[in-house]
């Protein structure tokens, strides 16, 4: 399995950064970003279709007729495109698997991943690339780790070093062998890291993600949780990390560090315990799925996966619309279930169809419609809209709703031809801090293998994507 | 106290660090402005590149470092700098790192285009495999491979014979991915090459094994025979393998399982223990985070695992899904795959393949098909509300798709007939022309299939039949529905299954709608789109075969041809001479005579029963079929996902009917090194240990090709399948034989004689070495 090369686009469509590309003509890169460039203008122009909509996987055709056809993988990251033009028989996944690892390595490298970071370290860039991938198409060291002996992050030190005229950097990397490239025996661990003081910090974030079907009962419901860490630990530590209600834990993906050697993942399988030996940094140790009910295998799964078990969501959103040929007046009342914590960045889109004009909104907090002197009393409390006329959205955002609290609004649209066709379905995004589903919690971490005892920070926060369709 | 003293200890220090910071960002004003400087690399006009020559040329690093970054800058512009390789290939042997990376990444660009000029550097390529340093070793051997002479092919072999030896794992793992590259520079070198792979097949280390997979299918994809010994070994370890290396070993193991081992039963109760292995080993894959693994690891319980076993990939494609819309829009594809031959597995997570109005179109139209895969009598009442929400998306795609899964849903699950037919009846009514002509189009399948299932049990007379009374509700419905396509339908569907034998006030022979659907279009008929135009036409002598005696609709019927005898499209002009001529001697000859001079034509006249099977027969039974599932394409392949055939699209075989003799597969060095997994996670004692496992893969030439004798003779004769067969057909012959007359043999029939042979006498000896270190070493591995 090989990619082709990697290209890096800028917010208009022309290329950045490119790997080299293997025994295939000249043109080959700029013709996959034409048919990128082709796509992106065709998603815009074509009536009906919303701007953005192109399959991530786009078929380019041979350019003459010695070649074969290919096919261009693009992934968006912050305001670049990333192309991975592929050709033969490879697996898509692959492709963005490999884009996944490159963009995390680059935030890992520069924090920020845009236009001008790339520009300013283009040079790292560069060597990331050639570290990364081999010419041949096939990954190469991909563990942040490991590339951080290779290739040197920029930092002020090599910038310092570099005005200053004297040049350090291969004393330092050729230096002893122990510190050197690859000298540590576990691939995704540093040799020799040395910290004053041992922390490690957990960041478990959860996602729900819920369809609700007009009649207003969910018909999907399923949380996420992705548990980050950030490990400062002194050595090679071996950590055994337990919690009090491992069950409500399903679906389990894990770091290689906890993959790699079978005793590890039985111990998972036995005692729901992780063992595992972190790499140095930001890593992702483990994603799963919040399942309640322990024990919803099997036909009772039907029910189950319909929401009906878990927790209702924290939002409640009531919404009516009245459409006749020319025009759409809508209200949305959105109210928050949550009794003692505040939901922060509620945004709630809806997309109203190409022909949309004249929009206006009136917002306020308070239950909707019976009571509009109590809404213009109260005022609008923080809450805005606006309207993006490129991508036809009506951005509704409250940035804080306290517990309980009730929040509305009231739009009209008109169209200019055919019936308003918006989309039937209103999309809300909102967070809310410390707070977890799952309310997954550390129970202890032992590490042996080395004599102190690290401190341990654990957080938790939620965010949710509801869709509430009409 | 203290504590007070600590206070001022610490704001002492930070006011200290306040303005160390200060005095830093002082001095460095000079640093931002090369920050900057490094951005106007990539701006830079052009005419600053003359310099770059005396740059590269100069004494100071930093002149030289400047020049490269400049090359680089361009490259990146997309130039073409190829005319300073000559300064930049002397800049090659710099001890600066930073500027020989640059130099490496500036030549494996332009080797290529340079090739003589790169030969210059080769030299220094050599000199630079004995470094001390693994990556310098590295670099220069993917730049000395990715010099594309043939003349040099016989270095890069050797080069890679070296590095293929290296003490550093990564080294090892740049020798075989160098590997490819020579075999396609010059593929006569293949026998070299096939023993160099067959050298690191055994590689202790898992680092380089997943790249050893890719130089093996590049060079010998068929000489599987190759893995026999190793393959259990691979199984163990691929646990180990980074995630790259386990996505190319995973299909290398597909096809050697596929090749190599029995069929396992449907019931999975017979099972080779071999292939068992392999999905044991394989099982812990399905919670990688990475979704190549993830998909690789399917692959394998697809294609070679019992059907009893598919369900352990069910919760981690569907794990996907929630990631990057990216990764979810090709995992649909795969699971609506393997949904088609098994819908079972996915059945009960149907709610995981909701349409939402965020999804991106290519995703919309997956799921409406993979759901349609999913119906089941439980599941349909909940999947069809899917597919009716469905077509309120705003994209017309979308709409038609969802409307024609609700027909299918009809068809395949039949008590959901009633609430498709309610709902499509509802969607006639809505505001936009895609909906409602979609809907029309799919009643019109349903109401057809429905009359033919009829027709087998009773005659269509019944007005309570379902199909009838949907036909006259769409014909009552007439004027309502706008879109020229479904009313060409409507107008259709009313003139087919107009004819009624019940008694009528009105006309005869006809249920009392039909006159009315005709009066309706002929009405605004100039004003009718062509199609509709059409079906009018042919509706008029519809009727009047069914009822030619009738005076208002025989006037009715006249005034529709000669309106069309003068229509703008000769399409309709043509129709209605065509009916007309076809009428001729159904319409009685008083009203045929009134407004036109008889003429004298040839050719048949037929009679009304003729004119009857001519207009109405045939048209029934207008099911819409699937489209033959001929995709034969892999799981995992790009052909799968684009829909077109690509380039190297793989076939995978078919099971052998017996697997190979698994005695094949005993490897000896398996019983002596019970950890052949390596034990690498550990404290310190044990980093010495690995590398020390690592350390003793060294090819010395030297080495007594005595170690031959030490080997197993069962595994050792059988090097490869040719010459396991040939000893087979031996042993027939002569069923006592010394084994040096065996060895002989062997010989012969070997393609690559000698060399291969003596290769392996070096294998032997080394692992004879390794052998004999391991037992000092087990002290330590215990102790940890």
């Amino acid at each position: 399995m090989a990619i082709d090369g990697l290209i890096i686009l800028d917010s208009a469509g022309r290329p950045i950064i490119q790997s080299g590309f293997r025994s295939t003509s000249p043109s080959y890169a700029l013709v996959h970003i034409d048919a990128y460039n082709n796509a992106v203008a065709a998603a815009e122009s074509k009536p009906g279709s919303r701007p953005g909509d192109i399959d991530p996987v786009i078929y380019v055709p041979p350019f003459n007729s010695a070649d074969s056809p290919s096919a261009c993988c693009h992934v968006p990251c912050g305001d670049l495109q990333i192309l991975c033009p592929l050709s033969g028989d490879v697996d898509p996944l692959f492709a963005f698997a490999f884009v996944q690892t490159f963009v995390d390595i680059l935030t890992e490298y520069f924090a920020t991943v845009n236009a001008v970071t790339l520009k300013d370290n283009f040079d790292v860039v560069y060597q990331l690339l050639e570290e990364t991938l081999d010419s041949g198409g096939h990954p190469l060291t991909t563990s942040p780790n490991a590339l951080r002996d290779i290739v040197l992050p920029p930092s002020l030190l090599t910038k310092l070093l570099s005005v200053a005229g004297a040049n350090f950097s291969h004393t330092m990397n050729a230096g002893s062998s122990a510190s050197g490239p690859f000298a540590s025996p576990i691939p995704w661990r540093r040799a020799g890291v040395k910290y004053a003081s041992n922390e490690i910090y957990f960041d478990t974030a959860e996602e729900i993600k819920a369809i609700v079907g007009k009649n207003g009962t969910p018909l999907s419901c399923n949380v996420w949780g992705v548990a980050q860490a950030n490990s400062r630990l002194s050595g090679t530590p071996d950590c055994l990390l337990t919690f009090t209600n491992a069950h409500v834990l399903a679906d389990c993906s894990f770091h290689p560090c906890v993959r790699q050697t079978l005793d590890r993942l039985q111990r998972w399988a036995r005692d729901k315990s992780l063992s595992f030996v972190p790499p140095d940094g930001n890593f992702t140790l483990f994603e799963y799925r919040y399942a309640p009910a322990a024990s919803s295998t099997g036909t009772s799964l039907v029910a189950s996966q319909g929401g009906k078990d878990n927790d209702p969501l924290p939002i409640a959103l009531k919404h009516s619309f009245d459409i006749t040929n020319t025009s759409c007046t809508f209200e949305v009342s959105v109210t928050s279930r949550l009794t003692t914590r505040d939901i922060e960045g509620f945004v709630a889109k809806l997309y109203v169809g190409d022909n949309a004009t004249a929009i206006k909104c009136v917002m306020g907090r308070g239950s909707a419609g019976m009571s509009r002197g109590l809404a213009t009393e109260t005022g609008s409390g923080g809450s805005s809209w606006s309207f993006d006329a490129k991508s036809k959205v009506v951005r509704w955002e409250i940035p804080k709703m306290a517990s309980s609290s009730s929040w509305y609004l009231r739009g009209s649209f008109n169209s200019t031809s055919t019936p308003p066709r918006p989309a039937h379905a209103i999309q809300t995004h909102f967070e809310i801090h410390s707070y977890t589903f799952s309310s997954l919690e550390v129970e202890s971490l032992k590490v042996t293998g080395e004599q102190y005892k690290p401190y341990k920070g654990v957080r938790g926060r939620t965010s949710g994507n509801i869709e509430w369709r009409w | 106290m203290s504590g007070q003293y600590f206070n001022s200890i610490t704001e002492n220090a930070s006011r200290l660090g306040m303005r160390i910071q200060e005095s830093i960002s002082e001095h460095t004003r000079e640093l931002s402005i090369t920050r900057g400087a490094s951005t106007a690399y990539l701006e830079a006009p052009d005419d600053k590149s003359k310099n770059i020559r005396k740059q590269l040329d100069s004494n100071s690093d930093r002149e030289k470092l400047d020049a490269m970054k400049r090359l680089i800058a361009m490259i990146s512009k997309g130039r073409n700098v190829s005319e300073y390789f000559a300064q930049v290939v002397k800049n090659v042997a710099s001890h600066n790192l930073e500027i020989r990376k640059l130099v490496y990444i500036y030549l494996l660009r332009y080797a290529e285009q340079e090739p003589d000029l790169a030969l210059l550097s080769i030299n220094t390529f050599q000199k630079d495999l004995t470094d001390i340093n693994p990556l310098i070793r590295a670099m220069a051997l993917r730049v000395l491979s990715g010099i594309k002479v043939p003349v040099i092919g016989s270095i890069v072999v050797l080069a890679i014979k070296k590095c293929a030896a290296d003490v550093s794992p990564y080294v090892r793992k740049n020798a075989a991915l160098a590997i490819p590259k020579c075999f396609e520079l010059d593929p006569s070198h293949t026998p070299a090459l096939i023993t160099i792979i067959t050298t690191l097949l055994r590689d202790r280390s898992s680092l380089c094994i997943g790249s050893v997979a890719v130089a093996f299918e590049a060079v010998c994809p068929t000489r599987l025979d190759l893995l026999h010994q190793q393959y259990r070994r691979l199984c163990r370890i691929l646990v180990d393998v980074d995630e790259w290396g386990q996505v190319d070993l995973l299909s290398l193991l597909l096809r050697y399982a596929r090749m190599m081992l029995a069929r396992p039963d449907v019931e999975g109760d017979s099972i080779d223990p071999d292939l068992n292995l392999l999905l044991n080993s394989t099982e812990p894959l399905l919670q990688s985070r990475n979704p190549a693994v993830v998909l690789g690891a399917t692959r394998i319980f697809y294609y070679t695992g019992p059907p009893s076993r598919l369900s352990k990939v069910t919760q981690p494609l569907l794990r996907l899904l929630p990631g990057s819309k990216e990764v979810s829009r090709i995992v649909l594809v795969y699971i609506s795959v393997i949904a088609r031959d098994s819908p079972y597995l996915f059945t009960p997570y149907y709610t995981r393949f909701l349409v939402s109005t965020e999804d991106l179109r290519v995703v919309k139209l997956t799921k409406i098909q993979l759901l349609l895969h999913l119906l089941t009598p439980e599941t349909y009442s909940s999947i069809l509300r899917e597919f009716i929400d469905c077509a309120d998306d705003t994209d017309n795609e979308v709409v038609t798709v969802a409307v024609q899964a609700l027909g299918k849903c009809s068809h395949q699950i039949p008590e959901s007939t009633q609430t498709c037919l309610n709902a499509l009846i509802s969607m006639i009514k809505s505001r936009h022309d895609t909906v409602v002509s979609s809907a029309v189009l799919v009643l019109k399948i349903l109401v057809q299939n429905e009359l033919e299932v009829e027709s087998h049990s009773r005659p269509i007379q019944t007005q309570q039949n379902p199909g009838m009374s949907i036909i006259s509700h769409l014909a009552h419905r007439i004027d309502d529905i706008k879109h020229p396509q479904a009313r060409a339908c409507v107008v259709w569907l009313a003139g087919q299954y107009a004819a009624s034998d019940a008694p009528s006030a009105d006309c005869e022979g006809m249920h009392d709608w039909a006159p009315d659907v005709l009066r309706k279009a002929v009405k605004g008929f100039i004003n009718e789109d062509p199609i509709v135009k059409l079906q009018v036409i042919t509706m008029a002598a519809k009727l009047l075969v069914l009822n030619p005696t009738d005076r208002t609709l025989l006037l009715l019927g006249r005034h529709t041809l000669n309106l069309a005898k003068y229509d703008l499209d000769y399409d309709v002009r043509d129709r209605a001479r065509m009916v007309g001529a076809l009428l001729v001697g159904v319409l009685p000859k008083e009203v045929n005579g009134a407004d036109e001079v008889p003429e004298e034509r040839g050719g048949v006249v037929l009679r009304r029963e003729q004119v009857r099977v001519v207009l109405f027969n045939g048209k029934a039974g207008v099911v819409d079929k699937d489209k033959p599932s001929d995709d034969r394409s892999l799981l995992g392949s790009l052909g799968m996902i684009t829909g077109r055939p690509m380039r190297g699209d793989d076939i995978l075989t078919d099971w052998l009917e017996e697997g190979i003799e698994p005695s094949l597969r005993t490897n000896p060095d398996d019983t002596t090194t019970p950890s052949a997994i390596p034990t690498a996670i550990s404290s310190r004692p044990h980093s010495k240990a690995t590398s020390a496992h690592a350390s003793p893969v060294i090819l010395t030439p030297g080495a007594s090709p005595s170690g031959s004798a030490m080997r197993d003779s069962s595994k050792g004769l059988w090097g490869d399948l040719d010459s396991f067969y040939a000893e087979e057909s031996e042993e027939e012959e002569e069923d006592v034989g010394s084994e040096d007359d065996e060895e002989n043999e062997d010989d012969n029939d070997e393609e690559d004689g000698e060399e291969v042979d003596e290769e392996d006498g070096d294998e032997d000896s080394l692992d004879a070495t390794t052998n004999e270190t391991r037992p000092m070493l087990q002290p330590s591995v215990g102790a940890s």
